[in-house]
């Protein structure tokens, strides 16, 4: 039989390190149903026993207001738990002990581990286990999770009570004073009239929720045949306890609770030391009021080099290395459909899906790294002004300027933002911030049709753009969906420690392959279906494919120089490859949408071929990188530029031949900025956002925004007298 | 540290962090922007915006 554990603990305790620890490699990841908090459970083995254990979201109480706490206190109560493990900051005993007052009224048998026993002895704190088991009614196994230490005496305790053998739990309860037990045992009674309601949870349990004021409680017993009876005993309860007691139902539990954490810890511990922490002499400097945001602009610009200029080296090589594996494919594999599903759809769509893969696991490493050191609650600190007024959150900063070398860890990134108000505001507005890969867009468009100083500022100011529109959308959504008033701020800062290589290991790889096994489906579907739609049906041409072929092997009977014939091998290719795309599907449906975008990027109808900018910007959905080398196929010009010569022969084929005017190629650059975020960024939005419907609407948001933008740059631009 | 005046959500979130009636507490800092600040209640450390901290009624202990 397994025995079911439930890791319940405050957030900072040490509990994942612990989880960890237990289980090993041993563990899954996923989401608790129906809302997008992590679900981590694994198992180990122990004198024969097998244990489950599951990790359970960190929060201060289970009153049920987050959804943090609603997942943890549904899942407490319910008949699956067998053992509720209390992880406890020994560094932070009287606090954590107000999670554990609540557990404690659950009704199930808890066992406590009494984390980071050396942070405490360093700061002077000792404390009495025999003294801690005796007034908890429960054993208590002392830990000091990142050095291991204490974890076979856990998994002993955890795998005799599996067996049975041991049965240390006794029943302790906070005793709430005469008055206030007075009022519970009325309420419990009213609450017993109900036998499906007294066997939901323990009554005592609820009683407790309802002096609190807890709209969940409230919610359980309205569906109730005795609510109105409950309902009458409460208001008699309130109107009893608030003038006797001077404070209302909430305050008095809490004031109890608390009481009863602060007599235990007076009892089991020693008082810590005046002296001035670690801790206060790192916050002296890095929250400083002078070197604050300098430091942690510094942190941040540390973080993006390693993810966006350390993490382009690896992913140059996929990138490289894929290309070498299809053209190795293209040159041996005879040119038909097949060759171009793998060619041109298969093997770019994995490299699309692969290429993430080192920015998210440096990017991820760093950020876990600077949570488990405690670092990101001081840039949340630090930068909460700033990001407040924007009707954001603190943590939503790093997300934001993440964003700017790529939207996909970006959006992974808001993961840290706990309030899921902030975090799916924060997901919605990120991919208006200007990445990477839409650089290569604009460096191509505004190198045509700029003075390199004006497609300098150009590019600059595409950056701000988005920056502005994320802050702007930010303020708009948020009145827009949340009416209500924003999360209240209050953050522990908890003491920094130096968390082990292990756990950041573990952290990278487990976002590596959330990213892999989620995500990369969606965009490698997503990817097939855009070769789909640009291929067909010239593809699938016998005719065409066998001219191509005909006059590739003129050419190689020509017996040139190898550099000439490769030369024109390549042309004949972009030939073939453009009569393919420039009838496609993608082709026509480009010329059935040319209307739509008429205002934008062709207001004088003067030009024949604004179709052909659809396609690529079809092919942008995939990834931006995309866009410049579709451009390539569709225009029949080679995006490397000939030795000697500013502009590549793309950009001579866009400046004389597409009909693009600066004008219009700035609404192109602005369109391409907004219209849509990449494949791999909307899998990431469905992902982190729990619903495709998050993704549609970044998706629909970007294009109204993209079009309804770029028609104001025409319309301003015409009216400044530019063409 | 007297009395939590805030409604709702705010209020349920601030008993629970230990702000309730006797709790002595201590401002730390400001952020380097002006707001939040840092705070130390029950021995660890807090940090809380203008707006929700404007609704803890307090009274000055020295010492």
């Amino acid at each position: 039989m397994t025995l079911t554990i439930a890791l319940a603990g405050n957030p900072n305790c040490g509990k994942t390190t612990l989880f960890n620890a237990l289980t090993g490699a041993r563990h899954h990841v996923g989401n608790w149903p129906g809302v997008t908090v992590e679900r981590r459970s694994g198992t180990f083995e122990h004198g024969g026993a097998t244990m489950e254990v599951v990790d359970l979201p960190g929060t201060y109480s289970l009153s049920a207001r987050s959804d943090d706490e609603r997942v943890a206190s549904q899942f407490l109560a319910s008949p699956e738990v067998d053992l509720v493990l209390n992880v406890l900051d020994a560094s932070n005993l009287e606090r954590n002990l107000y999670l554990s007052t609540q557990l404690l009224e659950l009704g199930k048998p808890v066992a406590f581990v009494l984390n980071m026993v050396d942070d405490a002895e360093n700061r002077g704190v000792r404390i009495d286990v025999p003294a801690l088991e005796l007034l908890l009614g429960g054993p208590v196994i002392p830990t000091v999770g990142n050095r291991e230490l204490g974890i076979t005496e856990l998994k002993v305790l955890l795998a005799s009570m599996a067996r049975g053998e041991s049965n240390r739990c006794r029943r302790v309860t906070v005793d709430y004073g005469h008055d206030i037990e007075g009022e519970l045992a009325k309420l419990q009674a009213e609450i017993c009239r109900d036998e499906l309601l007294e066997a939901a949870m323990p009554p005592r349990w609820l009683a407790l929720q309802l002096l609190e004021n807890n709209a969940e409680a409230k919610r359980v017993v309205a569906e109730s045949h005795a609510s109105e009876a409950i309902r009458h005993q409460l208001s008699k309860s309130f109107a009893f306890l608030e003038p006797h007691l001077g404070a209302d139902g909430a305050t008095l539990v809490a004031e109890r609770r608390y009481g009863f954490a602060h007599g235990l810890v007076k009892e089991v511990a020693t008082a810590a030391d005046e002296k001035t922490t670690p801790t206060a002499r790192l916050d002296a400097v890095l929250t400083h009021r002078l070197l604050g945001v300098p430091i942690f602009i510094g942190v941040l610009a540390l973080m993006y080099s390693l993810s966006f200029v350390l993490g382009k080296i690896p992913q140059d090589w996929i990138a490289d290395g894929f290309k070498a594996l299809s053209d190795f494919a293209g040159a041996r594999l005879p040119a038909g459909e097949l060759t171009s599903l793998l060619v041109d759809g298969v093997i770019p769509g994995v490299s699309a899906v692969i290429v993430f893969v080192p920015v998210i696991m440096i990017l991820m490493g760093c950020i876990a790294f600077l949570e488990d050191t405690g670092y990101m609650a001081r840039a949340a600190f630090i930068m909460d002004r700033l990001m407040h007024v924007m009707g954001l959150h603190g943590k939503s900063f790093i997300p934001l300027i993440m964003g700017s070398g790529c939207n996909v860890p970006a959006i992974q990134a808001a993961r840290t933002i706990e309030s899921p108000q902030d975090r799916l505001i924060t997901m919605l507005v990120t991919p208006l911030v200007s990445c990477s890969a839409r650089l290569q867009v604009y460096i191509v468009i505004a190198g045509t049709f700029f003075t390199p100083f004006k497609a300098a500022l150009a590019i600059i100011a595409m950056h701000f753009l988005g920056l502005g529109l994320a802050v702007l959308m930010g303020r708009l959504l948020r009145s827009a969906l949340f009416s209500g008033p924003s999360s209240p701020f209050v953050m522990e800062l908890p003491p920094y420690r130096l968390p082990t290589l292990k756990a950041t290991l573990i952290h990278m790889w487990e976002k590596g392959s959330i990213f892999l096994t989620r995500a990369g489906t969606t965009i490698f579907a997503g990817a097939t279906l855009v070769w789909f739609l640009s291929r067909y049906p010239g593809i699938a041409n016998r005719q065409w494919t066998l001219e191509y072929q005909q006059q590739r092997q003129v050419v190689t009977t020509l017996n040139l120089p190898v550099a000439q014939a490769e030369e024109r091998l390549k042309q004949l290719q972009l030939a073939h490859e453009s009569r393919i795309v420039n009838t496609s599907l993608a082709a026509r449906l480009g010329q059935k949408v040319e209307p739509i975008l008429r205002p934008i990027l062709d207001p004088d109808h003067k030009r024949a071929e604004a179709w052909k900018d659809v396609i690529a910007l079809t092919a942008g959905f995939v990834a931006k990188e995309i866009v410049v080398s579709t451009m390539a196929v569709i225009h029949q010009a080679s995006e490397e530029p000939k030795e000697g010569e500013r502009l590549s022969p793309l950009q001579v084929a866009l400046r004389d031949g597409s009909g693009l005017t600066p004008l219009t190629a700035l609404a192109f650059m602005v369109f391409t900025l907004i219209y849509t975020p990449c494949l791999g960024t909307i899998a990431m939005i469905r992902r982190e956002a729990g619903s495709w419907g998050w993704a549609a609407f970044t998706v629909s948001y970007g294009l109204v925004l993209g079009w309804g933008l770029a028609w104001v740059t025409v319309a301003v631009g015409r009216a400044m007298g530019f063409a | 540290m007297v009395k939590v005046q805030a409604q709702g959500q705010v209020r349920q979130r601030l008993l629970e962090m230990g702000f309730i009636r006797g709790a002595r507490l201590r401002v730390e800092k400001l952020a380097p922007l002006g707001d939040p600040m840092e705070l130390v209640i029950k021995g660890y450390h807090l940090s809380l915006r203008r707006e929700e901290s404007s609704c803890i009624l307090v009274r000055l202990v020295t010492g």
